[in-house]
């Protein structure tokens, strides 16, 4: 399979580059296991819980795509740090198209 | 989406006002185990997260976590704050050893709840309960969910009163269950037993009698499940115990659950949704019944998804019904500024991080507007966040929905004092709610 590579900017501005990623695997399922801080993934990529909120690149966004009905109501429980390039990691797949991708984490309180 | 910019709203200060307190006297002496505290506890909680924010309530024997910040690190370390051995602490109280034999005996084995454990093993078992419980998946459910709730208002609709914990949100619940289960012909009346004598056992309350009494339930409980589940182990079906039965990691390494696992969660999913998502819904019916002007917003905007969506959240971080969980320590650790000593037990109280103003200002206020109300912990938070989430919020949100479509002049048929809580520190609960109204007509 391919290795591809995605790049999650944390928080405090940490750039952190992962390689050797598979395609398939959700982006949430890749940043945990990189323990990328900020994406806790609680309720394990059900949609359900918005712990795993980012802000897609903006030249990535078309290639990315929208969120569907689903994915937008639980963005708008945190309206707070919601933005027009807001996503759940959990509701994308990582394909080959989206080598390279940059994504920014969004923030949760408290954590 | 209805403005909420009421009028009168006093600037700089909340609508709902509950008074400045004298937080030190709240305080002083008094503890979660007092009946009139469990039954109105903001103020003691309030006065916790003032003066003290982890505080040790001596007769309960536990350190009680009050602020919303302290809440979410308690769920970023699992492994300093154990489920499994805060569990293992309450679980069967005096008489475990006779309580286990019976289950060996009678019950068809005697299965350890495989949820309430700590990661890595945890984070194993829950994968294989997880794609049962996604809100696509949930949201597939929808039209059957809302038929059983709504046969359920119609068969009240003309009646014009009844206890809307008995006659509504205890049965509506059970019956959703046991569909997404797929256990059908299902006696409604015996499940709310098992729930019960499920749930006493880590109330830690009962005596010797009642420990045999409820065994024989929880034998009786297992033996039912066990034979569902063995119709499906050759014969999948669509439903929630076939996917227990078959579950597979999708690592692609094929492994499954142990049949004692599988039959502790198939019990977990049954009993772990039924107290509490009855509770939400009889605090639905409260609110309604209590606050003609959030009863008429949300009639008027109840094609509105979005403000669906928002209405259920809210109700929960207003009135959660699971009030606080348990931890136990495994090593010493300060936190909120209080030094825990190893092995202590602990209370989360998750009704008191949603009332937190420093993350929700005016929390009494019913607001659906809150920017952040999907921050709300009713569900918990980090890895033991509930499983149950997504069906849950949909159950809430068809019943508020079809609730305002149908009834009309929903009042309460007590007096606002006389509604008794079940004496518990775990959940708020109402024991019964006498309600009045009539068939909606415009
Ligand atoms: C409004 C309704 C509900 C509320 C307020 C609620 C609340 C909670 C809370 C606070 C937890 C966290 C436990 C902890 O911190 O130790 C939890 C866990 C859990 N809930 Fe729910 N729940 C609800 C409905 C349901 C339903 C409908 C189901 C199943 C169908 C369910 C199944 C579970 C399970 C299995 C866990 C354990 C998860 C784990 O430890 O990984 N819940 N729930
Ligand atoms: S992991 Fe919960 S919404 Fe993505």
């Amino acid at each position: 399979m391919a290795a591809l590579t995605v790049t999650f900017i944390e928080t405090d501005g940490t750039e952190r580059a992962i390689d050797n990623v598979d395609a398939g695997p959700s982006l949430m399922e890749v940043a945990r296991n990189s323990g990328i801080a900020g994406i806790m993934g609680d309720c394990g990529g059900a949609c359900s819980c918005a712990t795993c909120h980012v802000y897609i690149d903006e030249s990535w966004l078309e290639r990315v795509g929208a969120p569907d009905d689903i994915e937008y109501m639980m963005l708008d429980m945190v309206a707070d740090v919601q933005r027009d390039n807001s996503r759940l990691s959990c509701q994308i797949r990582m394909r080959e198209e989206l080598d390279g991708l940059r994504l920014t984490v969004a923030p949760l309180p408290g954590y | 989406m209805a403005s909420v910019e009421a009028e009168g709203l006093v600037k700089g200060g909340c609508p709902v006002d509950h008074g400045a307190q004298d937080h030190g006297a709240v305080l002083a002496g008094a503890t979660l185990k007092d009946p009139a505290i469990l039954a109105h506890p903001n103020a003691y909680y309030a006065a916790m997260r003032a003066e003290a924010p982890v505080h040790y309530d001596e007769k309960l024997g536990m350190y009680l976590v009050s602020r919303y910040e302290d809440l979410q690190k308690v769920f970023a370390d699992p492994i300093t704050f154990s489920v499994e051995q805060g569990f293992k602490h309450i679980y069967g109280g005096a008489y475990f050893e006779e309580f286990k034999a019976i289950m060996e005996r009678d019950g068809g084995g005697f299965f350890p709840d495989a949820i309430m454990s700590d990661p890595p093993y945890h984070t194993r078992v829950r994968k294989l309960m997880e794609s049962a419980f996604t809100a696509h998946r949930v949201k597939e459910l929808e039209p059957r969910i809302a038929k059983v709730i709504t046969d359920f208002i119609e068969g009240i609709a003309d009646k014009g009163r009844a206890d809307a914990v008995e006659d509504f949100a205890v049965p509506i619940t059970i019956h959703v269950i046991c569909e997404q289960l797929g256990l059908d012909h299902f006696d409604a009346a015996k499940v709310s037993r098992w729930s019960q004598a499920v749930t006493a056992q880590i109330s830690a309350m009962q005596d010797h009698a009642a420990m045999v009494e409820n065994a024989a339930h929880i034998c009786d409980l297992q033996n039912y499940l066990i034979a569902r589940m063995k119709e499906r182990e050759d014969n999948p079906r669509e439903d929630m115990i076939s996917d227990v039965v078959h579950a597979r990691s999708p690592d692609g390494d094929g492994a499954a659950l142990t049949f004692a696992e599988a039959v502790s969660l198939v019990r977990a999913i049954l009993i772990a949704g039924n107290d509490t998502t009855a509770t939400a819904l009889t605090n639905l019916i409260f609110i309604l019944a209590t606050q003609p002007a959030i009863a008429q917003q949300l009639k008027e905007n109840v094609d509105d998804e979005r403000y669906l969506n928002r209405f259920v959240e809210e109700l929960l971080r207003v009135e959660p019904p699971v009030r606080g969980l348990s931890r136990m320590t495994t090593r010493d650790v300060e936190l909120g500024g209080t030094l825990i000593p190893a092995h202590s037990m602990m209370l989360n109280l998750y009704a008191s991080g949603n009332d937190d103003p420093n993350v929700f200002p005016c929390p009494r206020d019913f607001d659906v507007n809150r920017p952040n109300v999907g921050r709300q912990v009713a569900f918990g938070g980090g890895v033991h966040r509930c499983i149950g989430l997504a069906l849950a919020r949909m159950e809430i949100k068809i019943t508020a929905r079809e609730l305002v479509k149908r009834l009309d002049n929903l009042t309460l048929d007590i007096a606002i004092e006389d509604i008794t809580y079940l004496p518990s520190v775990a959940t708020r609960t109402m024991q019964r709610l006498p309600i009045t109204f009539t068939r909606r007509t415009v």
